[in-house]
Formats: structure tokens, C-alpha cells, sequence
């Protein structure tokens, strides 16, 4: 034990001095003498909750009360006589504070298991530590699965449905979420500037594209060249504007684009998503719409990446005999 | 014979036979015998069978290409007889049975060619008129013509301004009218050839007479002989069996012009009769193709001779024109294509150099989907297009690319024609007439044509009758 711990013990059981550090009835002296199983358990201030819990227990014998008063000598013979108690009952164990937590969630679950609760979809979105940070929090090897116990419990603690939600449920999730929660970051509402113009931004496997949208007569520019020129294939023309057209409103706004990179697929569908998002600018309305016209999800979808030991991505080689 | 004296006789026989090379130095005589043996093909090593390697071993998959299948079983069908593919690729068809009438559709005529009231319409061409075109070639097989019940043309803007051209030189005082020259150019199916033949249209209605050389790839391509023109410094060369033809395209298209006398002596290998025309000229020309080039020149003598109709001169797919030919010089060189006498007379023209007496336009369309890259018509084109409109952003000449002189210096001060799309009341009206002849199902309101307008690429007209006839969901 080091130095500092000592002495913070010590500071910590001589606080406790002056207040009843139990609170758990103990047993008639006359009881103690029944050979009876018995179990030797340190007893400390921390978890009042845990142990008003009625629950059948095994008998365990406390260590019977100081009495500084017949302790002879001075005050530094009382300091050699006082027991040094860690704060935590999982001192002693592997990972004490992950046992901790895991005994104050618990609790905490146990309190609260009444309140009516909101399904799991309809909870408040919240992005939990991942395990790495929590063990980089802890400073404790916690296992995988031990750590999914504790966020089952979390979900659970979050589905308590919103408006009875007690603070003390909040505060102790704190500690297990991210910095960043979704939703936290909201991007800049786009503007119409001053020359009628709105800027949305679109990309698709490794293209992406920039579509600036202003009020006009359905006159469209890709890379400065007509929309006829650039794309060779009716089908991609219909892409590259297809949120317009979903919403009629191709003939009522003119686009000037810039693409680059990737293909001309890639090319014709990053423009989909950024001319709706700049036709989202001058009409927020047309946003169900333009989901309905999947113009607003981009399409996460990208070349997989090779592997070693296949021929290509998941390909494996051709078996041969010997 | 007695039996001794036949064995004696077949005995002498095979001792000559096994002793050939006695016998043939006896004889003097070169003899062709070989033994009766029947050995050899039988110790010969048997020829394995082609193809036939090891058998796949039991469970593997082989390929099967279906070579021995195609063998045995053979295709049935016919074959296309020599030139069918050709001609069935080259057909020009002009009319759809399938298609409705559309009753509206007024005809193009002497008189409302040149009216501004036609403008934005679709008209139709008239009969006489489609026999000319169709004479000089210029009708295209890709073109879509064949979906209509008859041929007609939308006056776009660029057509009006055409006639606007074509009033001028009319107007011009007798001696002193006016040679336009102009390019058209534009993006891929913007309809300049489509221009090209509403301008010889427009002058065939006029009474003009109407030169097309349809195509600049085929004067260019080495696909017609050629021959050296006597006398020429430096050297030309003439196509006679294209010039031929040219003057047999000429003589049908311009009805007008055939019965006009003779008025010039001209040089020709053969005499033309006394109180020749126009028709027994050309005639000498299409009959022996020897002096098709002395007649085509004597020909344009005559037409250019005061009292003559003005000439339109058009030619498609500039660029082949613009560069070396196909054709190789007696030393091996390539020939440039400004040395053959038909592009000659043609450059010489647009370029400037000749005028014509009685007036006229000489027109060339560029190509955006059959042109070679040629620097120096690309970079004329632009100084071109920007004296017309940015004169204050002339472009730079490029001194790492190789711009040939000639064009350059043909090309120095020749006006474009750029063909933008089509406006929407232009679409409009088309896709109005789509609907009318029935190839277009859809209500022709302002939401379709704009949608349309848009898809195509601001109205390119090619597009847009992709979109809305030919690819038909």
C-alpha cells in the first residue's frame, strides 16, 4: 500500500468516527454465542441503498464498536489501534470500480424497475462509452461481456419513460456516455444568400458533388458543360436531377454543379442528394417528399476493401489438388 | 497369249516397275509410278484427333464453348446477299405507314419559306422538294425521319436567321450580291446537319441551285480513285467517279437549271452539240467520268454567268476536309485535302478567296460525333465565335500544337452559325407535333415540355426526340 493511500484511509476512517457507520440492526449479543454460520465483513459508510434492501442475508458478525474512551494513552497510540478500512467493499477484488458500478446500477434498477417505461426504439438515442473507453476510464481489464451486462442495464435505466425520469437515474448515466451524443452537432442551417442562391452537398461511393440551385427555368450545368454532354446515359441524366423531377419542380429552378471523382454513376447520384439538399434550402416542406424519392439517405455503400489470402474482396483462389 | 509368255511378260513389267530410275534414264522419259504396297499408311503414326485431348477427369466441369455443336448443326438461316447489310445500313426511309396524318401540318412553299410568321412551327416539305433532297443526299439514314408519316422541320430560330441570309443575297443589286459563308456549329445532335438541309430546303424553294456534298468523310477517305489534273501547279487531283456522280446529284435536284443554254465555249474532251443546255453538258460529264471534272468546271462557268440563279453550296462534317486526305502522291506523300479539286472549289469559296457573281451561300456544318481532332479548325472556330460575340476575349494560340497554315489562313475571317437548343415554344411545338402523329402518348402541357426541355439538355432537339419518341417507356 502506498504512502498517500494510507493516509487517506486513515483521514476516511476517522471521519467516520463521529457518525453510525451502520445502519443494519445489529444482532442481540445474546445471539452471537448460537454456533450459527457466520461470515466476517468490513463495514463501511458508502452504499446505504444496496443495504436497505430486505433481502434474506447470510448472519455475519461486526466487529464490535471503539471506544476510544478506554483506549489508554495519547492520541497517537489512538491512531495506532484505529483499523484501516478501504472505502469500496470490492477493494479487494480484480476490478473494483467496475464492481461498483455495476452494484450502483443495479440498485438503481432496482429502484426505479416500476416506472412505465417507452420501448427501446422510442427511448432518447444515446451513444455509450465503448468498451475501450471505459477501460481507459477505469484503468481496469473489464471483460467484453461483462461490460454488455452493464449496458443492457444502461438501456434498460434509459427506457424509464422520459417525463418521470428521476435526476439521479440521469446523472449516474452520465457517467457512461459518450462526450458527443447524436444530435449534439447540428449543421448550420443552409441560407438562400443574397443572390438567390442555395449550396447543398452530395457524395456517392467516391464521388461528390457541390449544387448550387437558384430559381430559373430548368437550365442545367454540370462542370460547365450541358446536362446532354456530360452524361451520356438518359439514366444518369434523370439521376443527377431526379429530385427535381420527383417533385416537379424541374422546370422552376436552374443548377449549376461540380462534380469530381468516381464514375459516372457515382458522379450522377452524388448530384441527386446535393441538389435535394439544396432544393431543402429554398423549400423545407419538400422534405418527406424528397425522402420518399430516397433523395435525402446517402448510400453508405462502398468498394470493399481487399482481403489477404482471397483474390479479391471475398473471392478465395480456385482449390487445386496438390 | 500362252500362260509362259503372259508371266514372262508380267515378270519384265515388274522389273522395270521395281527398277524405275533404270528405266527412266533408259527411256529418257520422266515416269510416275509407285509401288503396290500397302504398308506405309498402316505403319504411319495415327494422326491424333484434333481437339481431342485427355478426358476431363470424373467430377470436374469443363468449359463448353459449343464449338463441335455449331460445327454439326450448321446455321440454318440465309445469308445476307453481298451489299444487303450495306444498303439496308445506308436506307434512307422517309415515311412511317403507322403514323398518323397530321392534319394541321402545312406544307413550306415559294412564298412562306421566307416569312417571319413560320417561325417556331413545324411545317412539312413539300413532295418536289423531298425528291431533290433526297438526290443530293441530304436526308442521313440515322436521322428520324422514318417515324413520321411525312417529313417535316421545325423553324427554329437558326433556320429563321438562315432566311434571314437568304433574303439578303436576294435583295442584293444585280453585280453586286453577296457570297455568305457560314459554319454551323454546335453540340452532338443539336440538328446541324438537320440546318443544313433546311437551308438547301430553303433554297430549293427559292430557285436557287443546290450543291450538298453529303458527306466530307467519303471525298477524303481514299474510297473513290483519284487522278492527277494535267496541268495543275502544284499539283491537284481530281475523283472523277465522285465528280461524276456529283453531276448527276446536281442535274436531278435542280430541275431549273437544265434547259438553260450554253452560253460559254468550253474546253471539253468530247464536242457538245450545237445549242447545247445545261443537260446535255452535265450528261457528257455523268456518261464518261474521264471529263466529269472539265465539265463540273465548266458547268460552274456557266452558273455563274450573269442572269444565273444564285448557288448554295453546303458540305457535312467539316473537319475531314481540314487536314491531309487518305490519298498518296505519286512521291509517296500524303495529299492535302485542299489539293482535291472538288474540296478546292469548295475552300475557295469559303474561305473568301472566289466569289460568286450571282450570289449565294456556301455553308459547312462541323460534326460532334464523326470529326477528327483538327487543331486549326478547332481554334479557328473559336476566334470565330469570339470576334461574333467577345471580341475583347479573343483566344491564344497555343504554340504546342501544330496548326496546319492553309486551314488557318482558309479559315482566317469565316462567320459561325452556333446552334443552341431549341427554345421552350419550339419544344413545345414539336412535341405537340409528336403527339399529333401519335408517336408521343402524353398530354403536351407546360410541366411536360419543361420536364423534356430540361432532361435534353436545354433543348437539344436530338435528345429530345430520344427522350420523348425513340426511347418510349
Amino acid at each position: 500500500m502506498t504512502r498517500g493511500e494510507l493516509s487517506r484511509s486513515l483521514q476516511r476512517a476517522i471521519g467516520t468516527l463521529g457518525r453510525p457507520s451502520c445502519r443494519r440492526p445489529i444482532p442481540h449479543p445474546a445471539s452471537r454465542s448460537k454456533p450459527s454460520p457466520s461470515r466476517c465483513l468490513s463495514t463501511t459508510a458508502a452504499r446505504p441503498e444496496e443495504l436497505q434492501v430486505n433481502e434474506v442475508q447470510e448472519k455475519f458478525t461486526a466487529a464490535a464498536p471503539i471506544d476510544f474512551g478506554r483506549i489508554p494513552g495519547n492520541r497517537r497510540n489512538v491512531l495506532a489501534a484505529l483499523r484501516v478500512v478501504p472505502a469500496s467493499p470490492s477493494y479487494f477484488s480484480a476490478k473494483p470500480t467496475f464492481n461498483d458500478d455495476y452494484i450502483s446500477l443495479c440498485a438503481l434498477l432496482r429502484k426505479v424497475a416500476t416506472l412505465p417505461t417507452v420501448s427501446p426504439a422510442e427511448a432518447p438515442k444515446v451513444a455509450w462509452k465503448t468498451i475501450e473507453q471505459y477501460r481507459i476510464m477505469t484503468n481496469e481489464p473489464v471483460k467484453n461481456q461483462r461490460y454488455h451486462k452493464m449496458l443492457h442495464i444502461l438501456r434498460r435505466l434509459n427506457c424509464v419513460h422520459p417525463s418521470l425520469m428521476p435526476q439521479e437515474v440521469l446523472d449516474a448515466m452520465q457517467r457512461y456516455k459518450k462526450e458527443t451524443q447524436p444530435g449534439d452537432i447540428k449543421p448550420a442551417p443552409g441560407v438562400v444568400d443574397e443572390m438567390g442562391r442555395a449550396k447543398g452537398v452530395g457524395r456517392r461511393k467516391t464521388s461528390s458533388a457541390v449544387a448550387w440551385i437558384v430559381e430559373g427555368e430548368g437550365e442545367v450545368l454540370v462542370n460547365g458543360k450541358s446536362l446532354t454532354e456530360f452524361f451520356g446515359r438518359v439514366h444518369d441524366r434523370e439521376s443527377a436531377v431526379w429530385a427535381l423531377k420527383a417533385t416537379q419542380r424541374l422546370d422552376k429552378y436552374n443548377v449549376w454543379g461540380r462534380v469530381s471523382g468516381g464514375g459516372v454513376t457515382g458522379q450522377a447520384e452524388a448530384l441527386t442528394l446535393a441538389v435535394a439538399k439544396a432544393l431543402m434550402v429554398h423549400e423545407p416542406a419538400l422534405k418527406p417528399a424528397l425522402r420518399r424519392a430516397g433523395c435525402i439517405t446517402r448510400d453508405p455503400r462502398k468498394v470493399e476493401r481487399k482481403k489477404a489470402g482471397h483474390v479479391k474482396a471475398r473471392k478465395m483462389p480456385t482449390w487445386v489438388k496438390r | 497369249m500362252p500362260p509362259s509368255s503372259s508371266l514372262r511378260g508380267v515378270t519384265q513389267l515388274l522389273r522395270e516397275t521395281v527398277q524405275p530410275s533404270f528405266a527412266c534414264r533408259r527411256l529418257g522419259e520422266v515416269q510416275q509410278t509407285a509401288y503396290l504396297s500397302t504398308s506405309a499408311p498402316r505403319f504411319a503414326s495415327v494422326p491424333k484427333k484434333k481437339g481431342l485431348t485427355a478426358a476431363p477427369k470424373k467430377g470436374t466441369k469443363t468449359l463448353n464453348v459449343k464449338k463441335g455443336r455449331k460445327q454439326s448443326g450448321g446455321d440454318t438461316g440465309k445469308k445476307p446477299a453481298v451489299g444487303e447489310r450495306k444498303a439496308m445500313r445506308k436506307a434512307v426511309v422517309l415515311s412511317n405507314n403507322n403514323a398518323l396524318e397530321v392534319s394541321s401540318l402545312k406544307n413550306l412553299d415559294n412564298e412562306n419559306v421566307l416569312d417571319a410568321e413560320i417561325a417556331g412551327k413545324v411545317y412539312g416539305i413539300p413532295d418536289d422538294a423531298i425528291d431533290a433532297l433526297r438526290a443530293v443526299d441530304a436526308f442521313k439514314p440515322k436521322q428520324g425521319w422514318k417515324l413520321f408519316r411525312r417529313p417535316a422541320v421545325v423553324v427554329r430560330k437558326e433556320a429563321m436567321q438562315l432566311a434571314q441570309l437568304i433574303k439578303e443575297v436576294e435583295s442584293g443589286s444585280e453585280g453586286a450580291k453577296k457570297t455568305v459563308r457560314r459554319i454551323i456549329t454546335g453540340e452532338r445532335m443539336s440538328g446541324k446537319s438537320t440546318l443544313v438541309l433546311q437551308g438547301l430546303l430553303m433554297a430549293h424553294l427559292r430557285n436557287w441551285v443546290v450543291i450538298n456534298l453529303p458527306e466530307a468523310q467519303d471525298l477524303v477517305n481514299a474510297h473513290t480513285e483519284y487522278a492527277p489534273l494535267q496541268g495543275s501547279q502544284p499539283m491537284q487531283y481530281t475523283q472523277d467517279t465522285y465528280t461524276a456522280n456529283l453531276l448527276s446529284q446536281i442535274l436531278k435536284a435542280n430541275k431549273q437549271i437544265a434547259d438553260l443554254p450554253v452560253t460559254k465555249e468550253h474546253s471539253l474532251p468530247q464536242p457538245l452539240p450545237p445549242k447545247a443546255t445545261l443537260r446535255s453538258l452535265i450528261d457528257i460529264g455523268v456518261a464518261t467520268p474521264e471529263s466529269s471534272w472539265s465539265v463540273f468546271a465548266a458547268l460552274w462557268e456557266e452558273l455563274t454567268q450573269p442572269g444565273r440563279p444564285p448557288i448554295m453550296f453546303a458540305i457535312d462534317g467539316l473537319a475531314h476536309i481540314m487536314r491531309n486526305s487518305e490519298y498518296l502522291s505519286a512521291d509517296v506523300k500524303p495529299i492535302h485535302a485542299f489539293d482535291l479539286t472538288i474540296v478546292r472549289q469548295f475552300v475557295d469559296y469559303l474561305s473568301g478567296a472566289k466569289s460568286l457573281p450571282n450570289g449565294g451561300i456556301i455553308f459547312a456544318a462541323t460534326s460532334g460525333s464523326n470529326s477528327p481532332t483538327v487543331d486549326a479548325l478547332n481554334f479557328s472556330l473559336q476566334c470565330a465565335a469570339a470576334r461574333q460575340f467577345a471580341p475583347e476575349k479573343m483566344p491564344r494560340w497555343n504554340p504546342y500544337t501544330n496548326l496546319d497554315m492553309r486551314v488557318m489562313e482558309a479559315l482566317k475571317d469565316v462567320d459561325t452559325l452556333p446552334l443552341k437548343g431549341l427554345t421552350k415554344e419550339e419544344a413545345r411545338a414539336l412535341m405537340e407535333y409528336y403527339a399529333e402523329s401519335g408517336m408521343l402518348r402524353a398530354k403536351v402541357d407546360d410541366g411536360l415540355v419543361g420536364e423534356r426541355w430540361a432532361l435534353a439538355g436545354m433543348g437539344n432537339i436530338g435528345e429530345l426526340e430520344r427522350t420523348t419518341v425513340r426511347m418510349r417507356v
